[in-house]
């Protein structure tokens, strides 16, 4: 069956083809229409031929006379998986597109332009995933990172914007240097440009650290881990919310395919590497979230949980390379296995969190969620999509994150009950910080949830905007989140596929599927039926006892305003107090004599890796570059003079290398 | 069982406080009649509340009853029992706390906003503790299911018995704190400052205002479990023993629960993180025992 590689390939066309409307059609409405209807297509039939070929497992015959070189590809199972991602949090991302740009056209903005990078994003996320040769991954992910940078400008006029794509722009180029060096490594040690060709011999101990450095420099980057994790606050709250929303949910993704596929690569690992990438992970489960709760930008708080998720999954890697040092099979598949889990479970459920803030952005015309509140009255079906993401992000049982978190929880446990001595003490600890991250993002998204949505209203609006799109693409998601968390067997069986094509030897089904999944799902029903029982229950206690609805109690104070109410910042106070130095939480208060009303209290916090690692850094840089100062004289013949001089450097450097 | 008998323990440890206090208090099964009175109230809503306020004391009761079932009772098994219901237990507890911070910012009276913040700040001291407690037997002997850690334990071991007593002091702050009891939460102050759990239900009545009582009575039952069943293999397989040591140990936690909360004021909320990390602290201890005695 060589279907899939045709199906596959026209499916792609046809996403990129979908921009030709763009310029087809004048009107901005009509060509978004037919852009976005081709677009979703496209990624449908691309997400129909990558799960038939899952499905049927008959391996991929490449056709020989086929326009598109071919051996630049390979479909793996970690490749499918990625596919697999990416089309199914890209279509209710494009979807939601369709009206999340139609307010943008409503306000007479140009989107063309932007829409076509999206595609172009869509595009080459995707052909990142399943490219095989060095250079050409290397030219796709700088084309991915390009689309995304444009589209990430769309409103450049303000100033954020500017400062914060130009975060991503320069982490961006920081990457492909560290990615660069990553592959050039590897081609000197093996010959061959081809990512499937990339194995260590016996020879290769000094090399390995050096790979797995540079990526977690080059991946990690990307994926956002703590110390890297600067831009991924300044870049999302400015991008479109489309953008930020694929970024987060599969751009930042393709660090976490990197990493897997290194380990791919740098074989055998020593264990200190596992033991870096679970603390990188720890610290970013932890710091990611506890930055999230001092926030007050919806976009940025969902940032930080980012990180955290990130963190969730280095935790999983982490443990996963112990497992493959220490050579115990059970550790590893569970490791990776949570690692890709919590992947595919986070894009999904950060993709609906994202889009939500977006229909929120569009409907309160602020990121700040001290403005909003009472959107539950609004519109129930919004606020219920957005806490079923809530709580799967969580990892409340019965959800979609909870299947990951406890997985890899059950990797602790394992961990502890094969390698004796020292790793219980280990894997407690972990288990313990994993915990700590856990409680705090129930702080975090209480938090969200009830200042947004719950209470009433702290700005008036007219009309709440919630197309029937918004509620389809929302929809989706939270239906696939309640899917997986009631029964992830299937979703269990893929993963074990992938592990076993590549990562373990072995079968590693039988582990995976040894852990209690059915009794989860049993539970779920007992607990279902519980519930209802006592709904009916309710109703009848109501009907026979009575009910009404009544003001709130006031403690005796009758002008309750929607001003009194708990902010974000309020809510959020003591947890953010315990570590203020680290989350630069500061108060600050103006105060008056009593008649004059210019009393003000606004809070602030700054990122640590920001202020004090990054910025000095910079500073140093541009400080020592200054000394350089004095070549810049308006004469033009010194600079010739310059390249001439260096021009014979490198010239001679070369000569004398060669001989 | 866990639903007909824990009322009576909270009746046992509000007649055990009266008595310290050198007052004759109500009668042991006050808190029956309490419930039973509430079950037959009309229920108010808030006009302000939604969706969520209606559901949660549902949710919230279905958790906590689900989270018991996990737990084997000192001299009966557990109704749930699977490798990893560890792990269940501690999330099923955390998905009834998400609702109940939820339902009290769902009014956006500051008052309840207090205690859920109060909450969401403490809880996430509190997880952490469990993994330190139950979760270190887990660790250090693999089994995932909090029935099966709870036959590995042999009483005639010293670690064992040096790790109960940790256990033990643990436990019981999570009690304190999880349960609004005395040096954390005053729930029976009538100022909505000083309080957190109390604070949190203000505006429900009827119905609503039973599941919550009904459950945070089950919840302090649940840590009283968590407790005896350290001891539950002291019975030998005797029936009658084994339940005669469970009302026995029953009997000291209430008289102890009473002790703490006559002889002691409530802290400063500031202090309660410190309080909390306490107990984490003895947790540590606890691993570093295990570590180095086996």
């Amino acid at each position: 069956m060589n279907n899939f590689i045709v199906f596959f390939f026209s499916s792609l066309f046809l996403q990129i083809f979908s921009s030709i409307f763009l310029i087809v059609f004048r009107n901005n409405k009509k060509a978004s229409q037919v852009f976005h209807f081709i677009l979703l297509i496209g990624l449908v039939s691309g997400l129909t031929s990558v799960l038939s070929s899952i499905l049927s497992e008959t391996p991929i015959l490449f056709p020989t006379d086929f326009p598109i070189p071919l051996e630049y590809f390979r479909f793996d199972s970690l490749a499918f998986y990625f596919l697999f991602l990416i089309q199914l949090a890209g279509i209710p991302i494009t979807i939601f597109s369709y009206s999340y740009f139609n307010h943008e056209i409503k306000e007479k903005k140009s989107v063309k332009s932007t829409l076509f990078f999206y595609a172009g994003l869509l595009v080459f996320t995707q052909l990142v995933v399943v490219v095989n040769q060095a250079v050409v991954f290397l030219v796709f992910w700088e084309l991915m990172s390009l689309f995304a940078y444009l589209g990430m400008i769309f409103e450049k006029e303000k100033k954020e914007v500017e400062i914060g794509s130009f975060y991503y722009f320069v982490m961006s180029h920081v990457v492909v240097f560290a990615l660069a060096f990553f592959f050039f490594l590897l081609h000197r040690h093996t010959g061959s440009w081809f990512l499937s060709d990339f194995h260590m011999n016996s020879d290769s101990d000094t090399l390995v650290p050096f790979l797995y450095l540079l990526s977690i420099i080059g991946f990690g980057m990307k994926a956002g881990f703590i110390p890297f994790h600067f831009w991924l606050p300044k870049a999302h709250p400015i991008a479109p919310t489309v953008f930020s929303a694929f970024l987060s949910a599969v751009i930042i993704k393709t660090g976490i395919y990197g990493l897997l596929r290194t380990f791919q690569f740098a074989r055998p690992v020593s264990e200190w590497m596992g033991w870096i990438v679970l603390f990188i992970g720890i610290i970013s489960a932890v710091f990611g979230i506890w930055y999230a709760i001092v926030q007050k930008d919806i976009k940025k708080i969902l940032a930080y949980s980012s990180v955290e998720n990130i963190g969730i999954i280095g935790i999983g890697i982490g443990l996963g390379l112990i497992g493959s040092a220490c050579q115990s099979f059970p550790i590893q598949v569970i490791g990776f296995g949570g690692a890709l889990l919590h992947t595919l479970n986070h894009s999904l459920f950060k993709s609906l969190l994202f889009m939500g803030s977006g229909i929120l952005y569009h409907n309160f015309h602020t990121r700040d969620i001290n403005q909003m509140g009472g959107a539950i009255h609004r519109k129930t079906y919004f606020a219920v999509f957005f806490l079923i993401g809530s709580l799967a992000i969580t990892g409340i049982p019965f959800l979609n994150g909870f299947i990951s978190e406890f997985l890899i929880y059950n990797g602790f446990f394992q961990a502890a009950k094969e390698l004796k001595n020292h790793y219980p003490l280990m894997m407690l600890l972990s288990a313990v910080a994993l915990a700590f991250a856990g409680g705090l993002a129930v702080a975090c998204f209480t938090k969200i949830y009830s200042i947004v949505f719950l209470g009433s209203q702290r700005t008036e609006i007219k009309k709440f905007y919630f197309s029937f799109f918004d509620a389809f693409s929302l929809g989706i998601l939270a239906l696939l989140m309640l899917v997986i968390g009631v029964y992830p067997i299937p979703l269990i069986q893929f993963v074990s596929q992938v592990l076993g094509d590549g990562f373990v030897k072995g079968n590693p089904l039988p582990i995976l599927s040894n852990l209690n999944w059915l009794s989860i799902s049993l539970i779920f029903f007992a607990l279902l039926a519980v519930f209802v029982i006592l709904f009916l229950l309710k109703k009848i206690i109501y009907k026979k006892y009575g009910q009404r609805t009544a003001p709130a109690w006031g403690c005796g104070y009758e002008k309750q305003t929607p001003r009194m109410q708990y902010t974000a910042s309020s809510f959020s106070d003591e947890l953010s107090e315990i570590p203020d130095s680290v989350l630069g939480y500061q108060k600050i208060e103006k105060s008056s004599n009593f008649p004059y009303s210019d009393k003000s209290f606004s809070t602030h916090s700054s990122d640590f890796v920001e202020e004090k690692l990054l910025r000095p850094l910079f500073k140093k840089i541009q400080a020592f570059s200054l000394r350089f100062q004095f070549f810049k004289t308006s004469d033009l013949r010194t600079y010739l003079l310059a390249i001439l001089l260096m021009v014979i450097f490198y010239s001679l450097a070369g000569f004398l290398w060669d001989s | 069982m866990i639903l007909v008998l824990s009322p009576l323990f909270s009746g046992i440890v509000n007649k055990q406080k009266n008595f310290f206090t050198g007052r004759i208090g109500a009668p042991v099964l006050q808190p029956y009649y309490e419930l039973f009175k509430l079950f037959k109230k009309e229920t108010l809503h808030a006009k302000t509340a939604s969706f969520i306020s209606r559901i949660t004391p549902l949710v919230h009761f279905t958790a906590i009853l689900s989270a018991a079932a996990v737990l084997p009772v000192g001299f009966s098994a557990p109704l749930i029992s699977f490798e990893g219901d560890i792990i269940l237990f501690a999330y099923l507890l955390s998905l009834s706390r998400f609702f109940q911070i939820l339902a009290a910012m769902d009014i956006g009276s500051s008052f309840e906003g207090m205690g859920a913040s109060r909450e969401a700040s403490f809880a996430v001291f509190v997880e952490p503790i469990f993994f330190f407690t139950l979760g270190s037997i887990a660790f250090i002997t693999g089994l995932t299911s909090i029935s099966s850690i709870y036959d590995s334990i042999v009483l005639n071991n010293i670690s064992y018995l040096v790790f109960i007593f940790v256990c033990s002091i643990s436990f019981f702050i999570l009690a304190v704190t999880e349960c609004s009891r005395m040096p954390v939460d005053d729930p029976n102050t009538h100022l909505e400052l000083t309080m957190i759990h109390e604070v949190m239900i203000l505006d429900n009545s009827g119905f609503d205002l039973f599941l919550y009582h009904y459950s945070s009575s089950i919840k302090l039952f649940i840590f009283v479990i968590l407790e005896t069943s350290f001891f539950g293999s002291l019975g030998g397989g005797n029936r009658v023993l084994e339940i005669g040591i469970f009302i026995l140990i029953v009997f000291f936690l209430s008289t102890a629960l009473a002790f703490v909360e006559t002889v002691t004021a409530r802290f400063k909320m500031k202090n309660i993180p410190q309080y909390l990390l306490f107990a984490t602290a003895i947790g540590v201890l606890n691993l570093l025992i295990f570590t180095f005695t086996q």
